[in-house]
Order: structure tokens, then sequence, then C-alpha cells
């Protein structure tokens, strides 16, 4: 269960890392924007954490084919497909449909979470550790990962900051990125043009991508999170922004929003480190 | 002439791509008379699902499925399935788990131990695609094409296990990836509303069942209500899928069971986390014994397993109707 947005100590706030990532992700949404999002967990949450706090105009598509629903709150546990997650859309359609308006280019943004990422922001959600044919782990697949990373103008990926997540090499490439980081690699196999990973959203850090060469560069850090803790959590050593951006803490609404409306009962975003910081500065309390 | 250039391609085994076959058998076997096609779910998978066919069902366990009809297969133990297994949970799981299925692609699905050792074993293979992927598959095969142009999948590991090729398009000169139309043996379907021709409603949102059906060899509607042609009549622009389609119409009032039916029933959150839990522990059994092989049909199900009360609480909590044709 969740604990009280307010912390044990006075004047302290306590969340997880899930949490604080969707915070991150909320204070970038862009209202009358269209996203296309992943339609469970996570990522959706980040959406209507901006759309219920200040971007009441943002759209957003889930790939079973509802088209800006403004679901009612509180939302049910596991919202997957539930009609709540689709009332009062303006549109029912098809899954063929909604990534067909993804190929035309009104998608604006994606997003979606990732278990396993590289430097040019190519994702895996197919398989962790062995091999194609003896996996480890073997996860359920792309889903609708593809064709929003695809397809999307921008697109903005969540994952841990944890080194078993930022990786040399990929066990599989489920996802693309920036495919090698050369110029038109893309395009060289059939994506839309201009398309890609723009940033990568942990709950420590925020990451873009270079121009030219397509590395991934930090450019955000959480208020209690540090360079060196950052780096030490990637096997890969990113490009890093010349002035890195001080993020913004969650707030105690942020969070109230999230456990009493988005997530009741914390089914989604209890599990997971647990971080107490002080309300004011942002940097870890206790 | 100058020949087409396949700049790569997946190295995936796929569904034997043959529009022309498929128009073949759509006029051989594919009934043009408004003839009756009620029947029960025994028959209706019997007659229609045969041990090595390419199944497709619409949705999935937990959502709108024809969860009652995937039970059903599993109670017939059909044998050596390829499924296509997008948007989906448990479902394709339940088939491995029951020694149903034997090829899976993927497009998503909820693995766990079961499906990891049938896949480490050699006992499944897997394909694999993702969700759009799969339905663009079906819109090929719904529209009698051999292959669609995607603009995702390529560069991707999943294109190299998959049946896609990225070739030269000839209009615009840029590289293009291509994925084969798939034209399923069999499609499982669960509707709102179908009269006894299998003219059928489904209200909200969609994956691919109107592809599905037009794509498949045999497709088998389970319905929530049956309802006169003459109110079909009276909103055709409700009709999602007509009656030509349609192989069989199976009367199943809470056939999405534990799944949500969206204006009728919400999901019976015990079952959801009762056959979850099956999936990713390994007690498919048990799960298959007692729901499935311990009954001898839905309906028996529901009056022994599920009852009154759990009935009464699910549509209770289904308060959302607007758009779901109450």
């Amino acid at each position: 269960m969740s604990e009280p947005a307010v912390g044990k100590a006075e004047g302290t706030l306590s969340f997880t890392d899930i949490e604080a990532t969707i915070c991150h992700i909320a204070h970038i949404i862009e209202e009358d924007k269209l996203y296309f999002v992943q339609m469970a967990g996570a990522p959706l949450f980040a959406l209507l954490l901006a759309k219920r706090l200040r971007a009441p105009g943002v759209g957003y598509v889930v790939e079973e084919g509802a088209v800006a629903p403004n679901p009612i709150f509180p939302l049910p546990r596991m919202m997957l497909g539930a009609s709540r997650s689709h009332y009062r859309a303006v549109a029912w359609t098809s899954m063929n449909m909604v990534d067909a308006h993804a190929a035309l280019g009104f998608m604006d943004y994606g997003l979606l979470a990732a278990l396993q990422i590289d430097q040019f922001g190519n994702f895996n959600s197919t398989f962790i550790g062995g091999t194609y044919d003896h996996p480890e782990r073997r996860f359920g697949g792309p889903g609708g990962a593809n064709e929003i990373a695809s397809q999307c103008w921008r697109t903005l990926i969540m994952t841990k900051q944890q080194k078993r997540k930022f990786v040399h090499k990929l066990d599989f490439m489920s996802s693309p990125g920036y495919l090698d980081g050369t110029p038109g690699a893309r395009e060289r196999v059939g994506l839309p043009s201009g398309t890609g990973p723009y940033r990568v959203i942990t709950e420590d850090a925020m990451f873009g991508f270079d121009d030219e060469t397509r590395q991934m560069r930090l450019i955000g850090l959480a208020p209690w999170a540090t360079l060196e803790g950052v780096l030490a959590e990637m096997e890969f050593e990113p490009l890093i922004a010349d002035k890195l951006e001080r993020m913004k803490a969650p707030s105690e609404e942020e969070l109230n929003i999230i456990r009493a409306e988005i997530d009741p009962g914390g089914f989604s975003t209890s599990r997971g480190k647990w971080m107490t910081v002080d309300a004011a500065t942002g940097l870890r309390a206790g | 002439m100058t020949t087409l250039d396949i700049i790569a391609e997946g190295q995936g085994q796929y569904l034997k791509v043959d529009p022309d076959g498929f128009r073949e058998w759509v006029r051989d076997h594919k009934d043009r008379a408004m003839v009756p096609k009620v029947m029960s779910e025994k028959e209706a998978v019997e007659k229609l699902v045969a041990d090595g066919d390419y199944l497709v069902y619409e949705c999935n366990y937990l959502q709108r499925g024809p969860s009652a009809l995937i039970r059903e297969v599993i109670r017939q133990r059909k044998k050596d399935l390829w499924v296509g297994a997008k948007f989906t949970w448990v479902a394709a799981a339940l088939l491995v788990g029951a020694g149903c299925a034997s090829k899976l692609d993927v497009g998503f699905f909820l693995f766990g131990p079961v499906v990891e050792q049938a896949i480490r074993e050699g006992r499944v293979q897997a394909f694999e695609y993702s969700n759009v992927v799969m339905t663009n598959r079906l819109m090929a095969g719904a529209m009698g094409l051999p292959f669609l142009p995607v603009r995702s999948f390529g560069g991707t590991d999943g294109f190299k296990y998959s049946g896609a090729k990225l070739i030269q398009d000839p209009y615009t000169g840029e590289p293009i990836t291509i994925v084969p139309a798939l034209n399923p043996d069999v499609a499982l379907i669960h509707v709102h509303q179908a009269d006894v021709y299998g003219n059928a409603r489904i209200f909200g949102t969609g994956i691919s069942h109107v592809e599905a059906a037009f794509a498949s060899k045999k497709v088998i509607i389970s319905t929530e209500e049956i309802i006169d042609t003459e109110e079909i009549r009276r909103d055709p622009g409700r009709t999602t899928i007509p009656y030509y389609a349609v192989d069989a119409v199976v009367h199943l009032p809470f056939g999405a069971y534990p799944g949500e039916m969206q204006g009728r029933y919400a999901s019976d959150m015990g079952h959801v986390i009762e056959v979850v839990g099956a999936t990713m522990r390994g007690w498919i059994d048990k799960y298959l014994e007692k729901y499935i092989y311990g009954v001898s049909s839905h309906a028996e199900m529901m009056d022994k397993l599920v009852g009154y009360q759990r009935v009464k609480e699910m549509m209770g909590r289904a308060t959302i109707k607007e758009g779901y044709g109450a």
C-alpha cells in the first residue's frame, strides 16, 4: 500500500522511483499536443497526471483505438482496456486505424517504457539473458511499442536508472531508436524520416540525443541525484551536457493525485525503491 | 523488365501467403445465403477448429475476448495450433500450457514459466512481430492482398525472426518494409449483439475484429445477445461484421468471462488474479482442471463455479453504458 505523501518527519516527502519518474515526465508533457501512449501503467499515468493538473488539452491515443479519452478518476486497478479508460473518448477506432494516424504524422510524441536501452535509444521488451533460442527471462514482446517508437515525431522513453537497463548491447532490439547512429539509419530501413527517441527519463535523470552522432546525452539531474551516481548506474558512458538542468522534485499535490486518483491502492506505483527527500530542497532527508 | 530488389528479409516461418487460394476457399465454403448459423460452442469448435489450424482471436481473455470459445478449444484438446498472439495476456499461455499450441506469432502476450519452458524445450516456436504488424498482416489478408507495406518494424531484431522483408519501393524509390498477409484458418470473436445469420455488432474500441473476420477461412462469433435481423436493418451503421463473413453464431452470455464486456459487466477481479497467477507461477494445470476440463460447457462453469451473486456484482460494476448499445 502507498504511504502518505508527507513523510514521517515534517517537511519531507517520500515516494517511489516510479512515482518520481511519472512526475518528471508529467513536467515535460506539452499542452495541446497529441501523444501515442503505451496503454497501461506508468507512461499513461504520467500523461494523466499532466492532464489532470495543468494540461487539460493534451490529447492521447492508445493502441486499441481510443482517441482522446477523458477517463474517470479514480481509475480502476489494471485498467488495460477497461471501459473506464476509454470513457468519453472522441472516437473509438481500431488498432490499424490509430497506427495509420501515427504513420500519417499526427502523433507529436510517443510515450512508453523500456526494459533495456542502448546509447542510441534502441530498446528491448522481448527477452533478457541467455540467447534468443534459450532465453533466461522471456517477456511479452514489443506490443504497441514498436509502432510508437517507429512513427511518432518524438519518443519519450521511461526506464529505471540501473546498470542492467542502460547497456552496451541489447539482448534483443524489439523497437528502434537511432539504430547504429549513422545518418539516415532509420530511413534506410523504411522508417519515416525526422522521427526517433527524444528523451529518456528515469527517477534520477533525463537524457536527450545528440543531433549529429545520435548518442544519448545526459541533460538533467533530479535534485537528489549526482552525476557520479547516475553514471555508476549505466554500462555505457553518455555524452554530458555543458550545463545540467536541475529537475524539479515531485510535489505533494502530484503525489496525492497519483495515489488517490490515478493509481488508487498503489497497484503499480508503490512497488519500487522508496526515497525520502526534503520537500523544500528535494535533497535526500534522513 | 526489372526485378524488385529485396534489401533484407527475416528468417521467420510464416503462414503461406495464398490470396487466390483464399478466394477459392471463399467461393467453395463461405455461405452467401442468409442462413441461420446458431449452434452450441461444442458444435462450433468441433466443426470449425481443426488440429494444425492457424487460430486468431480478438481482444483477449481479460477484455471482451472470446474467453468461453477459447476454453472450449482447450476442452476439446485441439493440437498443434499456430496462434496469432497479439494484444493478449493469458490466453496464449493457457493454450500453450494445455498443449494446444505449437507455434506463436508474437505481438504481445503474457509470458511466464510455462511458455518459457515450452520455448526452451522446443515444444513451441515463436516468431516475432508487434501487435500492429499482426493487425497489418490481417488487414492485408482481409483485403485479398499478398502483403502490406508498413512504416514500422524495420531495423529491429524482431524483423530478423519474422516473415517481413525490406524492399525498394518502386514508386518513391525509398526503402520500405513489407509484411506477409495473414489469412488464418479460424477466428474467434466475441460480440455484444448478433442475429442468427451472423450480422454482428461490437461496441467500443476494437483491435482488428473486422479484419480478422474477413481474413479468416472460418469465423466463429459468440454473442452476449441474439437480436432480430429487423433491428440490424433499422440501424445498419452499427453492424461491424456482416453475415457472409461468419460461419457460426454461438449464444454465450458472459462469453468474455472473466474479462470485461464493456457496457454489460465488469471483469471478475478474483478470477483474473487466479488466472494471471496460474500463468505466471506455472499452476496452469490446476486452472485448466478447475475451469475447463472439470466442466462440460460455459453454462456449467457459470452455474457451478461463478454463480448468481458474482454475476450480479460484475453487472453492478459496469456503470458506464454510453456508447455500448444500452
